[in-house]
């Protein structure tokens, strides 16, 4: 069987098609997200103070759900996975952004997707999050050069879990979810303590 | 309920997965040696320099072009577009199935054997430079019959010196014939 997927790369959608698509996808996600409840900052916040687990519980189950969805669908050959873009790892730089999204995250309890969620449904907190987003886009861009060392610093190339640890794909598809697993139920025993 | 029955069918995918084999098509692919020695024979395994001149001047879409040189042979003199790639990294990374892979080496054969080493990976648009980097400069860079391809990539015949160049200033005829045939 031939893969049919990616759709654009294999040439099933144009790309008008998939701008298309891409802003279907954009607006079910933003919807998914408000209707868990995740445009409302004191619920993301509550995970910080161990009473709430949404954030968590959605995010992980977003990653099992497109894990097992690519690993089967190219096992099957429905999909081909060396068109499939993975983002290069630079791995002081991610450290360093990671560090810096986590404090915002913790300081104005909403993360990218959420703070636009909670800027379309007209909250004000939201709305400050999306501005600051662009502030520091431009900061960051007006000072790019003197940070660009450092950007492009411990660059990995495109580095995935299996290539890192050497297991191979589907062993580390399965510690993924039994991780993921395994934290669901700490999560909800923890919550029911709270 | 619904939970449970969800995360056990994500369980059980988990398990499944750990045994199913690769996700990747090429790795599982098996290595045909009667389909890898008929491609030799009938000569689909190589691109000539002209060949190769071409698809780059023509932007040939997914064209990739692997140096296997080292880099201090690649940072003094690379084919245009070309990337430096070592023998290792070749055999061990992933290259999109809709990419068109040309390896070069000094003289061929290194490029050959990592022809063998991707087919046998199953990547299936693969080639190798016949003659190797010498070919491209025998042929395209310093050609004994000019052309416009040839032109394009600053080729100058091979026979007298090349005109019209400032002192000091090094063209892509200097850098190449500077370049000796190194082992393989």
């Amino acid at each position: 069987m031939m893969p049919v997927a990616p759709f654009f790369e294999l040439g099933a959608f144009g790309a008008f098609g998939s701008q298309v698509a891409a802003v279907a996808i954009g607006i079910a996600f933003g919807v998914a997200l408000e209707r868990a409840g995740l445009g409302h900052a004191p619920k993301l916040a509550a995970q910080f103070y161990a009473t709430d687990f949404t954030v968590l519980k959605v995010m992980l189950s977003a990653i099992v759900t497109a894990m097992l969805g690519v690993f089967w669908l190219a096992r099957l050959d429905v999909l081909d996975l060396t068109l499939v873009a993975v983002p290069e790892t630079w791995v002081l730089p991610q450290l360093v952004g990671g560090l810096l999204f986590g404090a915002g995250f913790v300081v104005s309890g909403l993360c990218p997707g959420t703070a636009c969620v909670s800027a379309a449904t007209g909250r004000g907190d939201g709305a400050a999050a999306v501005l600051g987003f662009f502030v520091g886009i431009l900061i960051a861009g007006l000072a790019f050069e003197s940070l660009r060392s450092f950007y492009d610093s411990t660059a990995r190339g495109v580095w995935t879990l299996d290539q890192w640890s050497g297991l191979s794909y589907g062993v580390v598809v399965a510690g993924v979810v039994a991780m993921a697993l395994l934290a669901f139920v700490v999560a909800e025993r923890v919550e029911a303590r709270a | 309920m619904t939970r449970r029955v969800l995360a056990c069918v994500a369980g059980v995918l988990a398990v499944l997965a750990a045994f199913a084999g690769s996700p990747y098509r090429n790795d599982r692919a098996g290595i045909d040696v009667a389909a890898l020695a008929e491609e030799v024979t009938r000569e689909t395994d190589h691109v000539t320099a002209l060949e190769l001149a071409q698809w780059i001047r023509d932007r040939k879409p997914g064209l990739r072009v692997l140096d296997l040189r080292d880099s201090l042979s690649y940072a003094e003199y690379r084919i245009p577009r070309a990337e430096q790639i070592s023998m290792s990294d070749l055999v061990s990374r992933r290259f999109p199935s809709n990419e068109t892979l040309v390896l070069i080496s000094d003289g061929g054969a290194h490029a050959a054997q990592g022809w063998v080493f991707l087919r046998a990976r199953g990547h299936r648009q693969v080639y190798f430079l016949r003659g190797g980097l010498g070919e491209w400069i025998d042929e395209v860079i310093n050609p004994a019959k000019p052309s416009d391809l040839t032109r394009y990539f600053g080729g100058m015949p091979r026979m007298g010196e090349p005109s019209g160049m400032e002192v000091g200033e090094e063209s892509a005829v200097t850098r190449a014939q500077a370049l000796r045939r190194r082992g393989c």
